[in-house]
């Protein structure tokens, strides 16, 4: 756990952090969040004492850090930065290497650690561990720095704008590897961000700063409902009720779908088809393959005739995804519905518009 | 690109042992230059054989330029730390003035105090050499990029483990370019030591200019420029090994 009390830092005539006091509670995510310039990186450097603070204190676990040696301090704190700082004459191996060096670990120790987190961030160590940062993508080089600041397990993390440097696509998929391996790992983490989703996505707590101030401290989902004043409420912006379903998985709202095997003979099908006009045709497995429309079952001779196959990752969801996600496909599908299928492409029921309508009104009223 | 590099270094292997070759035969010299100056009695100065002479310039070089190198590159770290930074501009004032400063006068004041010989000629060199490694340190230092300290300090290095593991080798290409101009100046330079003698491939050519005998600065003249080729390839290649910065990041 992690508790700044009345921290504040002054530079000559500015002051960067004014009287900030924050508590982070282990295994949680807290992203300070704030325009450029709030003190929210100066904040996060103060925590492992790369910059100290003018006045205040900082305690880890109940100790003050200032009573710890400082590069001990930030040996047992994982630290990844936006430009990722891989060191460009080390191997991917080496730059992973370096904290558990630096702590004298056994060789054979290291080398199978490095091996753990390659695998932990998706990347074969046969492939990667030779190579120099050179020759890694943007998205590679953010997961290495991420697997480096995981190096020695390191109970807290403190990480300023880690996916910032990759484009929007790689990004969405770094911070969900992330969600992934935080559940595996259970940190205690501070990350620092401008980027409003991805707090949202991310985060357990979201700290809002301005001018060195924290305005407010709360979940992501009361900081939407609930903005304390005028600044949250304009920084969180005009489209909060959207933004909040992307908090909501879809989970409670999968609904059992009406579901034909492609198989089965069409007679059959018009009769038990009671009331649907469409039907989700899926194959022996109970994957998904297309739907169907009933109205063309009739001059049918099979399913597989009637059926309008489509590109099933194209028109479904997955489980985990969220309402947002949802709304947002049934919009540019201009379906009513959507299915959700599980890891194995299997269909596990549909998510209807109404449903989600009716969430955020349900939401609505409670306050 | 590895690959690339091994074939440097046989080639420069090759240019060496060919070098070696050719200095140790002064016969192929005598001929060669008696061919050429027929109207001279003597073509090869007779103080001491060329392979002789050779390796008193190569000492002279050596020592110098390694006197050069273990308080150059300490002084660049030095004034690019916190504790030192106060001295930057003095120390790069005063290697500035060591080489605007001829190294014949350094002599002609060093005599006086240190005698003939050795010891004033190394003098000269060290002080002529200092600007290039000096002022190389410091640039190459003051080039690694401030996000790979960030990263370093950050995981908890200390500040002597970041300069070793960390600037000191991201800035060892540019670091070694001082090296191998300061190399390079003091081959030819290290000639003006021969004036008070302290030997080395200066003396035919001092020797050669008192008797107007063309053949004799001929013989310190062209072992001297393939030194100086074969000392820069050999600081070239070992550069290259170190080329993150320019082929990486």
């Amino acid at each position: 756990m992690i508790r700044l009390h009345q921290i504040t830092r002054r530079y000559e005539e500015t002051i960067a952090v004014n009287g900030l006091s924050l508590e982070i509670e282990k295994g949680q995510i807290c992203v300070l969040i704030g325009r450029s310039g709030c003190g929210k990186t100066t904040t996060l450097r103060m925590i492992n004492r790369l910059i100290e603070p003018t006045s205040g204190r900082i305690f880890i676990d109940g100790r003050d850090t200032a009573s710890i040696d400082a590069e001990k301090l930030r040996l047992s704190i994982g630290y990844a930065i936006q430009s990722v700082g891989l060191f460009p004459h080390m191997t991917v191996f080496d730059n992973i290497a370096v904290v558990p060096q630096l702590l004298h670990w056994e060789k054979k120790r290291i080398a199978r650690r490095v091996e753990e987190l390659l695998e932990l961030v998706g990347l074969k160590p046969a492939e990667y561990a030779r190579k120099y940062p050179s020759k890694l993508s943007g998205g590679e080089a953010q997961r290495i720095g991420v697997a480096r600041a995981l190096a020695a397990d390191p109970p807290i993390m403190l990480m300023d704008e880690p996916f910032g440097a990759v484009d929007p696509l790689t990004r969405e998929r770094l911070q969900a590897q992330f969600i992934h391996i935080q559940q595996e790992v259970k940190k205690t983490i501070l990350l620092v961000t401008h980027d409003l989703d991805e707090a949202i996505r991310l985060s357990d707590r979201i700290a809002i700063m301005e001018s060195g101030r924290l305005v407010q401290y709360d979940s992501p989902e009361v900081m939407l409902s609930r903005p304390r004043n005028k600044f949250v409420r304009d920084f969180v912006g005009a489209d909060r009720a959207l933004k909040r379903l992307s908090r909501i998985g879809i989970k409670n709202f999968i609904k059992p779908a009406a579901t034909v095997n492609v198989n089965r003979p069409v007679k059959q099908v018009i009769a038990s088809a009671g009331s649907y006009r469409w039907l989700w045709v899926v194959d022996d497995n109970q994957r998904l393959i297309g739907w169907v429309d009933r109205s063309t079952l009739a001059q049918s001779a099979s399913i597989k005739e009637a059926m309008d196959e489509g590109d099933t990752g194209e028109i479904s969801l997955s489980d985990s995804a969220t309402l947002r996600e949802a709304l947002s496909r049934m919009l540019g599908l201009g379906f009513k519905c959507i299915p959700v299928i599980d890891d194995g492409q299997r269909l596990v029921g549909e998510v209807a518009l109404g449903d989600i309508e009716a969430a955020t009104t349900e939401e609505e009223d409670r306050q | 690109m590895s690959r690339q590099r091994t074939r440097r270094w046989i080639l420069l292997g090759v240019a060496l042992g060919a070098f070696l070759v050719l200095i140790a035969n002064t016969g192929w010299w005598e001929t060669v230059l008696r061919s050429l100056f027929p109207g001279e009695t003597t073509v090869i100065h007779p103080r001491a054989s060329l392979l002789v002479l050779v390796w008193e310039h190569i000492q002279l070089v050596a020592i110098s330029s390694g006197i050069t190198i273990i308080i150059g590159i300490p002084l660049g770290i030095w004034v690019t730390r916190p504790s030192g930074r106060d001295f930057l501009p003095i120390v790069t004032d005063i290697t500035s003035f060591g080489q605007t400063f001829p190294p014949v006068a350094v002599l002609a004041l060093a005599v006086p105090v240190l005698g003939f010989g050795l010891m004033p000629t190394i003098i000269a060199l060290f002080l002529y050499g200092l600007l290039p490694v000096v002022r190389n340190t410091i640039a190459g230092l003051r080039a690694v990029p401030p996000h790979l300290l960030d990263a370093a300090y950050g995981m908890g290095m200390s500040r002597l483990q970041a300069l070793f593991r960390v600037e000191l080798p991201l800035s060892a290409q540019v670091i070694l370019v001082g090296v191998r101009i300061s190399v390079i100046i003091n081959i030819g330079t290290a000639m003006i030591g021969a004036v008070i003698g302290a030997g080395g491939l200066g003396s035919p050519i001092i020797a050669g200019l008192v008797r107007d005998n063309l053949a004799f600065i001929i013989e310190g003249a062209l072992p001297a420029a393939l030194l100086a080729i074969l000392a820069d390839q050999f600081l070239a290649n070992l550069e290259s090994s170190f080329a993150y910065i320019s082929d990486k990041v």
